[in-house]
């Protein structure tokens, strides 16, 4: 009992520095976060007090906030399965190779180190309406007739915001997936293969129940990330063109430090959480199941 | 034909497809910085001609010496370089002794602890936005380099910790107890036996900390706004929101900025391909 005692006391006294500095700069933080969604800040007196659900009340009727619902839904599902396909093509041809396997992994790996600044000023220069490359690359193939404005329209700025977020994030889905096609039995593969069955029905049969753990891990992880976005955008669109690419992150950014609304811009946070926290919920159900 | 040359026939073009697939995904990645840096040696006029020119006729360093004769730019760099460094030695100084109480002590709850630290990285940044900045006004933090420091120590130390956490746990106990019986102390055994065993995954550990620090955007564009502080990040959203954006200095600034990170990725690479896919970047 004592030894027992004596080895928790000494087993978190080397985990306290880290505790603390961890409860003051993530702990605290967050809670105060809680506090203020559920504030008012009066400026006259410089001070806060308590208001119920007011804030949340505010998102509810306004329209921005269910613009960016809409936004972050639609950015969420497109940029998931769009890595989920990409990501799960390299993933099967990377396994299915042995010579260069290490320097395709590393080139394909590149994205993913990448600063989000420095991705998001790259396609900006690439999707430029007159000295951009992409237009270039698609008039010299006559698959465009007149250049593109890729960031200007609404519908058209979302998906090339999607495809430059899939850029960076495919290699976290490859990873993960790569890791999953270890597990596959090539033995029990090649009985298929025996069997008869094509390279879809080995698929089907073995590579897919045994890569789906990593599966649904690469697409939670893509999905935490999708939500938790910020820079791309406020980078590369500003949320713009008509707020089409305002995700929650932009939109909490603007209720924030353009309308000075700390409550609203708390309360929105609040709401992003709660969706982020049931997928990483599931996401630690998965990992616990491995 | 016989069945067996048939068989081998469409292997071999199974594996010509998947080279000639992988060959275009690599191009795809590499395209983007094989662009940037071809633009960042042309000389301004050569922007505008139509069809586009991709190798420049003149190359040139112009753009480079512009960034580099520009105070602003280097007043970031140091800010940067600054930044990174102080929360690369705090998070590693902070997440070892923890890491090791957690795991080789065999701390009772300790592996509720780390699971509760490492889902703290996938927190949105949003949340802190208003907190950190009403912290750290009430500190008057804002605009200085411990304002920034205090707010990235969130970003990187959670991940910071699990993975040298992770290092620790491969190492043989039998080692430890070896040490122990020879009369080394809890801290001597850090020094002579864990730190040693582990030391390219306390490495990697720290590098990822310096470049998710190098890197990191989101609290730097919130949390600065003159040179005394503003990192070169920030500095890059700045060059881009200028009224005539000057891209060639842009793509020189990123290519300057997107140096540092390509020595450390030789190591974080290996830490990848392990699949360890939750190690991250916010963003």
């Amino acid at each position: 009992m004592l030894k027992g005692r004596t080895k928790f006391i000494k087993g978190y006294l080397f985990a306290t520095p880290l505790l603390v500095v961890l409860t003051v700069a993530v702990l605290f933080p967050a809670l105060y976060n809680l506090g203020i969604a559920f504030s008012e800040y009066n400026a006259a007196s410089n001070s806060w007090r308590y208001a119920g659900l007011q804030n949340f009340a505010k998102l509810w009727n306004s329209p921005l906030f269910w613009n960016s619902f809409k936004v972050t839904l639609l950015w969420v599902v497109g940029n998931v399965s769009l890595q989920l396909i990409i990501g799960l093509a390299v993933a099967l041809a990377l396994n299915s190779i042995i010579r260069f396997r290490g320097p395709f992994t590393g080139i394909l790996l590149i994205p993913w180190i990448s600063s989000f600044v420095v991705v998001a000023i790259l396609f900006i220069w690439i999707y430029d309406p007159q000295m951009g490359v992409l237009n270039d690359i698609l008039l010299r193939m006559g698959l465009i007739e007149k250049p593109v404005a890729w960031l200007a329209s609404p519908p058209l700025a979302q998906a090339s915001l999607i495809v430059a977020n899939t850029w960076k994030f495919f290699p976290l889905v490859m990873i993960t997936l790569l890791a999953g096609l270890q597990d596959v039995s090539p033995e029990l593969a090649e009985a298929t293969q025996v069997d008869g069955a094509n390279w879809l029905g080995t698929f089907r049969m073995v590579i897919f129940p045994t890569i789906l753990p990593s599966i649904s891990t690469g697409v939670l992880l893509s999905t935490i990330w999708a939500y938790n976005s910020f820079t791309l955008p406020i980078v590369m669109t500003g949320g713009g063109p008509l707020r089409a690419t305002e995700i929650f992150g932009l939109h909490i950014f603007k209720l924030a430090f353009d309308a000075f609304d700390f409550g609203a811009a708390a309360a929105a946070s609040l709401v992003l959480f709660i969706q982020i926290m049931i997928v990483i919920v599931l996401y630690l159900k998965v990992v616990e199941r491995d | 034909m016989s069945l067996m040359a048939s068989k081998r026939m469409r292997s071999r073009l199974t594996k010509g497809f998947v080279y000639t697939f992988l060959v275009m995904a690599s191009a795809i990645v590499i395209f983007p910085y094989l662009w940037m840096a071809l633009t960042s040696f042309k000389p301004i006029e050569e922007f505008f001609t139509y069809p586009l020119q991709w190798l420049s006729k003149n190359w040139t360093l112009s753009q480079y010496a512009g960034v580099l004769e520009d105070p602003k730019f280097l007043a970031s760099l140091r800010n940067s370089l600054l930044v990174s460094s102080i929360v690369t030695a705090m998070s590693l100084v902070l997440s070892i002794p923890a890491a090791y109480g957690l795991t080789r002590l065999r701390a009772p709850g300790g592996k509720s602890v780390l699971v509760g630290i490492l889902s703290s990285q996938f927190f949105p940044p949003m949340i802190f936005f208003v907190p950190f900045y009403i912290i750290l006004s009430k500190f008057r933090l804002l605009n200085t380099i411990p304002g920034l420091v205090f707010a990235y120590l969130s970003v990187t130390l959670p991940i910071c910790t699990w993975m040298v956490a992770a290092t620790f746990r491969n190492i043989p106990r039998e080692l430890e107890e070896a040490a122990r019986v020879d009369g080394c102390g809890d801290i001597k055994t850090i020094f002579e036996v864990v730190l040693r065993m582990s030391l390219p995954g306390i490495l990697t550990a720290g590098l990822f900390a310096f470049v998710l620090a190098w890197q990191e955007y989101i609290f730097a564009l919130l949390y600065t706004t003159t040179t005394a502080a503003q990192t070169a990040p920030v500095l890059l959203f700045y060059y881009l929101g200028q009224h005539q954006i000057d891209y060639g200095r842009l793509m020189a600034a990123a290519v300057l900025l997107s140096l540092p990170v390509i020595f450390p990725f030789a190591f974080m690479q290996r830490y990848f391909r392990q699949g360890r896919g939750e190690g991250s970047i916010k963003g």
